[in-house]
């Protein structure tokens, strides 16, 4: 019987439910786990990456570009660090979207796009495929974290119906849940971005599957404020410096190798 | 009076020694009636690359930040030269009336620094030139004064001085330019 | 012939524009509100062809309301600004253009400053301490330029903008008779009787 309401995105059930809707965040709740916190002076994004291993050549992350190795956090706008849960290939298109109507502020209106209209901007678009005949909806959650004059900084999360909603700190992706749980126990309303990035790495590697946190496993940013010229300043870490930050926060990967030796 | 001259300004790129210099004047003008004294005719592009805009045009800075963004690296200069001049001559039959100048650092396959300038006219006609480019109401001055003061091989502090003086002193023959004049080395 | 001034002071925009509505050599209102608010902390002052001019105000006016209602926050001035000279700029290259000259005065609430474009027909924008359109330009610059002060009170700041409207009045042929004066800063914009 579901079968009928099952193919259509724009059909509701009798239940009175949009079943692909469904579908799709079930999609994004086996995806990696994407992880924000907003602190007083700044934002921070963590993501779990799924797509490792020894083989995978990453030489195009060494040098130029904006740091990360894109498989999960992107630049949106020079104000806003984008994270995705989901569908990768769906994920391009939105983030190319993304920056598209950023640009197009810009061009318009001689400003960086304020954070909300950003995440407004792509729940349009989402909205559009849970009503217009035969497409599939968008298999992607996103995270923005950004920073605008006229609310700050800010944290906001988005999902394949085209809600959204701004956050303190918040969670999409596998063991949600878990890792909301942790951070509702943690967060204190006037935390600072020091004590936020020790607060997402720790949450991070509690809730991840693989019990050691490392560079291969992990994206991370951070967007603050330049001291100097007060502009927002997005920082999407490079394999080697996650590995420096982990280190220097004690969570660092045991090498197995050498516990092998010893 | 061509619509070229009805705003004023000029601007002048210098190549040095493992440098480069970009310069323009600061005045906006309603043909002889000055109207602003601190119009910036210099854009940055991205850390390496200048580009000055005598005349007025704001629609090529957006292009080149989605180009830094989405190819996830910093565009090189010459392929900045070529963007531009295409996006002119777009507009062939109903030209922007801008004369482009650009300064540059373009990297080499050995990981060192060039230093890079060129210029483009109206309809994005492109000009590699190896010492000083100009362009502006008062380029015929320019060329002049940096024709006479330009040597090869300057180190930066004697580019900035070059520069300096090539602009302050053709710009003080010319009633469409000046007001203030802003220098960039890279 | 039109005439507007606007200057900038310590925390405020004063903006000015003659009241005169003439057909060729005729005077047909002598009472014309030339200066628009758009917006609570926005002010508008607009000269040129008859007929364009309000016709353009009302677009810029109405589509900075649409971007409020849609967007539940009022564009900066600098927003604003580059979003009138893109409209300008675009309809400069189009069949029949807006002959329209603006001077756009308005306070930064976010920043707490105040900001003045001035923006002609041919969509030039720029950011200027104080600016003028019209035959009292040629007057009233130089006078400006002599004694603005970025840092006057709203009563130095007027009786500035006095002095503009007296040196008009006393040289030029074509004088416009009577003034409109509205100021913008923290609280708002309001008219001011002068």
């Amino acid at each position: 019987m579901a079968r009928r309401y099952d193919s259509r995105t724009t059909i509701f059930s009798p239940e009175g439910r949009l079943y692909q809707i469904e579908y799709a965040m079930e999609a994004i709740s086996h995806a990696g786990t994407v992880l924000g916190v907003l602190a007083k002076d700044g934002v921070v994004l963590a993501a779990e990456k799924k797509v490792t291993g020894k083989l995978l050549d990453l030489s195009y992350v060494k040098e130029g570009g904006y740091g990360g190795s894109g498989e999960k956090i992107y630049l949106l706008n020079s104000n806003v660090i984008g994270g995705v849960a989901g569908l990768t290939a769906d994920a391009n298109s939105l983030i190319n979207y993304a920056r598209s109507a950023a640009q197009q502020h810009l061009l318009s209106y001689n400003e960086d796009i304020p954070v909300e209209l950003l995440a407004q901007r792509l729940c349009d678009l989402k909205q559009g495929y849970t009503q217009y005949g035969g497409l599939r909806p968008f298999g992607v959650s996103l995270l923005y974290a950004g920073y605008d004059t006229h609310h700050q900084f800010q944290l906001y999360h988005s999902d394949p119906s085209g809600n959204y909603s701004g956050w303190k700190a918040t969670c999409i992706g596998a063991n949600n849940g878990t890792a909301q749980s942790l951070l509702k126990q943690e967060y204190k309303d006037d935390i600072e971005v020091k004590a936020a990035i020790s607060l997402v790495l720790k949450t991070m590697s509690k809730t991840m599957d693989s019990t050691t946190l490392g560079s291969e496993k992990l994206e991370f940013a951070v967007l603050t404020l330049d001291p100097e010229t007060k502009q927002p300043k997005a920082k999407i870490y490079r394999p080697d410096e996650i590995d420096a930050l982990l280190e220097k926060e004690g969570l660092a990967k045991k090498d197995e190798d050498t516990a092998m030796k010893s | 009076m061509s619509i070229m001259q009805y705003n004023g300004g000029s601007v002048i790129a210098m190549v040095g020694k493992d440098c480069v210099a970009i310069a323009s004047d600061l005045r906006l003008g309603n043909q002889a009636l000055g109207i602003s004294a601190n119009f910036q005719k210099i854009f940055p592009v991205s850390d390496r690359i200048y580009l000055g805009l005598p005349g007025l045009a704001t629609d090529v800075t957006t292009l080149v930040n989605m180009y830094t963004i989405k190819e996830e690296r910093e565009i090189e200069p010459e392929t900045f030269a070529h963007l531009v001049s295409s996006t002119l001559y777009e507009r062939r039959f109903g030209p922007y009336f801008i004369e482009p100048v650009m300064a540059g650092l373009s990297k080499t396959p050995s990981g060192s620094f060039k230093p890079f300038i060129a210029a483009t006219d109206l309809i994005g006609c492109l000009n590699f030139a190896k010492d000083f480019v100009v362009a502006g109401t008062a380029s015929e001055k320019l060329f002049g004064v940096a024709e006479g003061l330009w040597e090869p091989d300057m180190e930066p502090e004697d580019l900035f001085e070059t520069i300096s003086q090539t602009m302050l002193n053709a710009v003080d023959r010319d009633a469409y330019s000046g007001w203030g004049v802003v220098v960039h080395v890279m | 012939m039109e005439t507007s001034f606007a200057l900038t002071g310590k925390g405020y925009v004063l903006v000015a524009a003659d009241t005169t509505s003439a057909r060729s050599i005729v005077k047909m209102k002598i009472d014309e509100d030339k200066i628009k608010d758009l917006g609570s902390h926005l002010l508008m002052a607009y000269s040129g062809e008859p007929g364009d001019t309000v016709q353009f105000a009302e677009y810029v006016e109405r589509n900075i309301r649409l971007f409020q209602i849609r967007n539940n926050y009022a564009l900066r001035p600098s927003a604003a600004a580059s979003w009138i000279r893109r409209s300008l700029a675009q309809s400069l290259r189009s069949r029949k253009p807006y002959s329209v000259n603006l001077l756009l005065g308005g306070y930064d609430v976010a920043a707490e400053e105040p900001h003045l474009y001035w923006i002609d027909y041919l969509g030039t924008s720029t950011e200027v301490p104080f600016g003028a359109h019209g035959y009292g330009s040629y007057f009233a610059l130089s006078l400006l330029d002599r004694y603005h002060d970025p840092d006057a009170s709203l009563e130095e700041g007027i009786a500035t903008l006095k002095r503009c409207i007296d040196e008009v009045a006393k040289r030029l042929v074509v004088s416009p008779g009577k003034y409109k004066v509205k100021v913008v800063d923290k609280d708002g914009s309001r008219e001011i009787e002068i």
